[in-house]
């Protein structure tokens, strides 16, 4: 049971990150590696506000908001705009933009743990029998309604259905007077943004380190190969396979077992389904 | 200017080669020419990281494969020859087994690598990289665990202990090895068929190059250079622990490779000297390493497209356009140059039929494209034009119906056995990898066809040479027919929209093809570019190829075609002579009555010449 809860938990930090890729990936077609810097980002926010300014833990989500907004729409226009298409150059400036993001936390809040405070963290409650953080139920519920929240927002509102068809086909998008570019840049920040203000509420799970966004990155891409690119209710059901796989293989193998385990589960899954589970994208040949 | 110009001749005349290849021997015999020992292990490290990084250039730069796993493979050998090391073994073995092992991972490594591309690639080779202290652990026995490998002995040849300063010369003189042993790989028709693959493996199965193969290749040339530098890692400090081989250094090695210019066999050095000598070294920098190296990823992957190596060739061509090629006369009379006769096959469909999602794309089509003659293929967007060729090209398995060449089917074979069938094709939007010279463009389209193996090409053997003097001769017999010779060694991405179909036309002919399969070749060209272009393929049908022309220009299609096939909506509505179509009230209705398909092919054609521009 505590396994099957710390698969969950640990699953959904995941999924917040794999939406964070979707939302990007949807609009620009850029799997942005350096996605759960931003979370690490926003959690610095919270630490500077909460425990340094004094402000409560909720002031801490537009402060990270608006940090994540902002450097991920800088990010877009210095390390995607410039590139040109189809020669992969995202995935070296994605990465590059995540090792300066996490160099940069590194070099301002230094190189060792932060704990921070708020959202239920050190209160816990017993749920059948075991224990369970309040700070980790609160995420759970919190990854489920984003990922609900986005994917209602992707197909009920203009901007979303835009983002849809940009992801179906850039340039017929483009001559509908769909603006790819802004859409491009609107689809980094808001990714930023919305991990940036998960800061606060995930940072008392895992600690604010500036290390963590490569931790997070490769589990959070196998959600989504696992769920499919692109479908937010394939992360939900990716996330939670991975966070399972992850704690299972922990608690019966051993913890030398964890990476062997996602990568098992990695190669299962890109050999039977390549799109993953809930994906449906399909190329055409020439 | 001309001085310069006729000492450049005589540069050109020299080796160039062997100023990288007397560098490097200079560099292995520097400990005894008086370098200072405490560059010694300086240069170790950054011969073993050059090594590494050129694996990712072969495999990342040149082939294109987001396969990024070399720190494992860098690991793995590492230990195995630790492990020898220990045992009492040479050298020797310690490098062969090094390789092996590299070699076999390499292959492991690429077999997911055939089914999946770009990020799924990446992730699953970065995956590789997160899991090495793990493998190390679980195999503790053999490699001390989490503590660390300690007990090495230094290393001894054939026999015989080396001397510090001998193991330097071993490690320069193996990186230098290696480096002329990849240098004579990419700058031959291998390297070519790695960039087409980079390109599109769709292009690379056109022209007859096996794309599987062609990634297994990549994944184990590429791991090679990893299991040597391993290896010879080894032996520089006696002691191994997983925290040498971090994720941390695989992105450091992805930024060497990327700042020495991915593309490239020397960068790799110079990548790898930037990351020993740059960041690591300056006091107190260590806490902003991080950032410079990211900003090295950014900076190269946006700005510095080729690295430094990138720059120095943008520089080298240049030189070259401007001062040593004496520009021959433009547009040469195409008429009295000539290729030999060609020997064309007959094409022939019958009843093919091709679904996507209960759409019938093609409905039931048969027909046939005869030697000499070139064959018409019109109708409006969406009428299975460029569907039918992808048929025939083996791109789609059709559902039903045969496709027969030469009265033999071909229908199922995969697109690179079609090709080597003598099938040759262009694309609606031309398909030239960057950075090759028109030269270059066409040889890749002879690898398949006179293939040689990869021994003769590394050793530069007489058997490789034939080759290359083969295909430049028919390269150039072809170039001069179409008047593009003047082109040859400008880069052919880098031209202008119409040249780059002539430099399509000339590689799908250089293979000697049965059969032409021409995809819309005349959409964004001007009038006298047409023109030309109709000329050409009515040559080539003379000369007694099959030429199958799908167009969307009628007047195209009605000067060079003996027969013309109209396609609407999957089905052929109409067959015959020129004249005797332009005549057909049904084509006449639903091709060239309506203003409209004229308007979209304008429209078109002002897209692609947009696209073009961007």
């Amino acid at each position: 049971m505590l396994t099957i809860w710390l698969g969950v938990s640990s699953g959904a930090i995941l999924a917040l990150v794999a939406i964070g890729l979707n939302i990007v990936y949807v609009a620009s077609g850029t799997l942005n590696f350096a996605q759960p810097e931003f979370l690490v980002v926003g959690m610095f926010m919270s630490y500077m506000t909460v425990s340094g300014l004094g402000w409560p833990p909720v002031a801490a989500i537009p402060v990270g908001f608006a940090a994540g907004a902002l450097v991920g729409a800088v990010e877009e226009r210095i390390a995607i705009r410039p590139l040109r298409a189809g020669a992969h150059g995202e995935l070296v400036t994605t990465l590059g933009w995540a090792v300066i993001m996490s160099g940069a936390v590194m070099l301002i809040w230094g190189p060792n743990p932060r704990t921070l405070h708020g959202f239920g963290a050190g209160t816990s409650v017993d749920v059948f029998g075991g224990r369970v953080a309040v700070n980790e139920f609160v995420i759970v519920v919190v990854a489920v309604v984003v990922a609900l929240a986005v994917s209602t927002w992707l197909r009920t509102t203009i901007a979303g259905l835009a983002n849809l068809a940009t992801a179906e086909d850039r340039e017929a998008a483009t001559l509908r007077g769909i603006n790819v570019r802004l859409l491009s840049t609107i689809a980094f920040a808001l990714a930023g943004g919305l991990l940036g203000a998960l800061g606060p509420v995930v940072g008392p799970q895992t600690y604010a380190i500036f290390d963590l966004g490569a931790k997070l990155v490769l589990p959070a891409f196998v959600v989504l190969a696992v769920g499919g690119y692109g479908s937010n209710a394939g992360v939900l059901v990716g996330a939670l396979a991975v966070g399972l796989t992850q704690a299972a293989s922990t608690r019966y193998l051993g913890a030398n077992y964890a990476s062997l385990s996602l990568f098992a589960l990695l190669m299962v899954v890109l050999l039977l389904r390549p799109r993953g589970l809930f994906g449906t994208r399909s190329e055409r040949v020439v | 200017m001309t001085m310069l110009g006729s000492s450049l001749r005589t540069a050109e005349r020299l080796p160039l080669w062997a100023v990288p290849l007397g560098l490097g021997v200079l560099l292995m015999f520097a400990p005894y020419l008086g370098m200072d020992p405490s560059w010694t292990r300086q240069f170790m490290i950054i011969a073993i990281y050059a090594l590494v990084v050129s694996g990712i250039n072969l495999s990342f730069g040149y082939a294109g494969e987001l396969s990024l796993g070399q720190v494992a493979i860098y690991a793995a050998s590492a230990y195995t020859a630790g492990a020898l090391a220990i045992r009492g073994y040479d050298l020797s073995v310690e490098l062969i087994a090094g390789v092996a092992i590299a070699a076999l991972l390499g292959f492991a490594s690429g077999v997911p690598g055939v089914r999946l591309a770009g990020w799924g690639l990446a992730m699953s080779s970065f995956f590789l990289v997160i899991m090495v202290p793990d493998a190390v652990n679980l195999f503790r026995h053999y490699t001390g665990g989490y503590s660390g490998l300690a007990g090495i002995p230094p290393a001894t040849l054939f026999g015989a202990p080396l001397s510090p300063n001998g193991y330097y010369t071993v490690v320069i003189g193996v990186m230098v090895a290696w480096l002329a042993v990849m240098r004579n790989i990419v700058r031959s028709r291998h390297g070519g068929a790695l960039q087409v693959l980079r390109q599109s493996p769709v292009l690379a199965a056109s022209l007859g190059i096996n794309v599987q193969r062609t990634k297994m290749t990549a994944y184990v040339l590429g791991a090679v250079p990893a299991g040597l530098a391993g290896t010879l890692f080894t032996h520089v400090d006696m002691y191994l622990a997983p925290e040498s081989f971090t994720f941390q250094l695989a992105i450091a090695f992805i930024a060497a490779s990327v700042l020495g210019g991915s593309a490239s066999v020397y960068g790799a050095f110079f990548g790898a000297f930037l990351l020993q000598v740059g960041p690591m070294q300056a006091a107190g920098f260590a806490q902003y390493a991080l950032v410079v190296f990211g900003a090295f990823l950014v900076l190269g992957g946006v700005l510095l497209r080729g690295g430094i190596a990138g720059l120095a060739h943008r520089g080298i061509a240049f030189a070259r356009a401007r001062l040593i090629e004496p520009e021959p006369p433009r547009r040469q009379a195409a008429a009295d140059a000539d290729i030999g006769p060609i020997e064309g096959r007959a094409l022939e469909l019958t009843g093919v039929v091709k679904e996507f999602g209960g759409v019938k794309a093609v409905a039931g089509v048969s027909l046939t494209a005869a030697p000499g003659q070139v064959t018409g293929l019109i109708g409006g967007n969406g009428s299975g034009k460029t569907t039918i060729l992808n048929i025939v090209s083996g791109f789609y398995r059709a559902d039903h119906g045969v496709v027969g060449l030469g009265g033999r089917p071909i229908g199922g074979r995969a697109p690179h056995q079609v090709a080597r069938r003598g099938v040759a094709r262009t694309f609606q939007t031309p398909m030239i990898p960057g950075s090759l010279s028109t030269l270059d463009v066409l040889a890749t389209a002879r690898y398949a066809r006179d293939y040689t193996g990869l021994p003769s090409t590394v050793l530069r053997l007489p058997r490789y040479r034939r080759r290359l003097a083969l295909d430049r001769e028919k390269s150039l017999d072809l170039l001069r027919m179409l008047g593009i010779e003047h082109l040859r060694n400008v880069p052919a991405d880098s031209l202008p929209l119409g040249s780059r179909r002539m430099v399509e036309l000339a590689r799908a002919l250089v293979a000697e093809p049965a059969v032409l399969l021409l995809d819309e070749p005349a959409s964004g060209l001007d009038e006298g570019e047409v023109a030309d272009l109709g000329r050409l393929v009515r040559r080539v049908a003379d000369l007694g190829a099959t030429v199958l022309l799908v167009e969307h220009n009628f007047g195209l299609i009605c000067d060079v075609s003996d027969t013309v096939h109209v396609l609407e909506f999957g089905r052929l509505i109409a067959s015959g002579t020129p004249a005797e179509i332009q005549r057909n009230p049904d084509v006449v209705r639903s091709y060239l009555g309506e203003d409209a398909g004229g308007a979209s092919g304008d429209a078109r054609a002002a897209l692609q010449m947009g696209e073009h521009n961007v």
